[in-house]
């Protein structure tokens, strides 16, 4: 669930306490939707500066048809999809078609090391950041909010701007993609310590 | 339900967002079938790892500076506008 968020009316009337507590509460997460997105912490940071400048300047035209915490994702997750467009170098992130089946999952070895011991192997670490960086960045929104952050589907569904069905199964295939490519990563250490090629 | 099935609601299943009849037919199949199983478990595990990895905030250097350049643009567009 999103975290308690100071009223708007204390932060239309400037109150510095409010503008405080809304930083306190919700920047380290903006930056982590960003970053997440980016994978770039200089461009995190200027999406956090984005998100918090945007929506204090604007907080006349709120309307209060989702929560004003919803309302900061949206502005983050909007101003991290138009740094990624900018980058030259990279496909534009396009919405996938909702319908349709996942992919079923292809490696089905149980893994040899636990979540504590991959955390503090180096190798492990690497698999985990390839596995999220190779990710669609539409899916990796939703993961993000939904399963680090720990949103609710409604919460996920309004910053993001998409029905609570869609969160579901963009939710579904991120989770299905990474466990797919760690499962790849355990799959070769398993043949490796067989002596298999 | 079969293994088709049970990955189509695995996510579901995780969340414990099934309803009664559902979760009880997704159990007994997890209960025979080791394939699904291991997926499951490896689901769960990968949910676990990215929590754990994902929680880097605003580097500590970075917070207080990031805020005080936030205050002071919008004082200028105070000062600017007379008001937010």
């Amino acid at each position: 669930m999103l975290p308690p968020t100071p009223s708007i009316e204390s932060l239309r009337a400037g109150d510095p306490r409010a503008l405080a507590a809304l930083f306190e509460v919700h920047a380290d997460r903006v930056y982590r939707l960003a970053f997440g997105l980016l994978r770039e912490r200089q461009a995190a940071e200027d999406v956090v500066q984005e998100t918090f400048l945007s929506t204090m300047t604007h907080l006349a035209q709120f309307e209060g048809r989702s929560s004003l915490g919803t309302w900061l994702y949206r502005v983050a997750y909007n101003a991290s999809l138009t740094r990624l467009r900018e980058r030259p170098s990279e496909p534009l992130p396009t919405d996938e078609p909702e319908p349709g089946e996942s992919p079923l999952p292809r490696t089905l070895v149980e893994w040899d090391q636990t979540p504590e011991e991959m955390l503090l192997d180096t190798e492990g670490r690497r698999q985990l950041e390839s596995a999220i960086a190779t990710l669609p960045e539409t899916l990796r929104a939703a993961f993000i909010l939904r399963d680090v952050e720990e949103f609710s589907t409604q919460e996920t569904a309004d910053s993001l701007g998409i029905s609570e069905g869609a969160v579901k199964v963009r939710l579904h295939r991120a989770r299905l993609q990474l466990r797919e490519h760690l499962a790849e990563y355990f799959g070769a250490r398993a043949a490796r310590k067989e002596g298999k090629p | 339900m079969n293994c088709e099935e049970l990955i189509h609601y695995l996510s579901d299943y995780i969340d414990n967002g099934l309803t009664e009849k559902l979760r009880v037919d997704a159990e007994e199949h997890l209960a025979t079938c080791r394939n699904c199983h291991v997926v499951l478990d490896t689901t769960r595990q990968t949910i676990v790892l990215f929590k754990e990895t994902q929680r880097e905030g605003i580097p500590v250097d970075r917070r207080s500076a990031l805020f005080g350049q936030l205050e002071k643009a919008l004082a200028t567009r105070r000062s600017g506008r007379g008001m937010l």
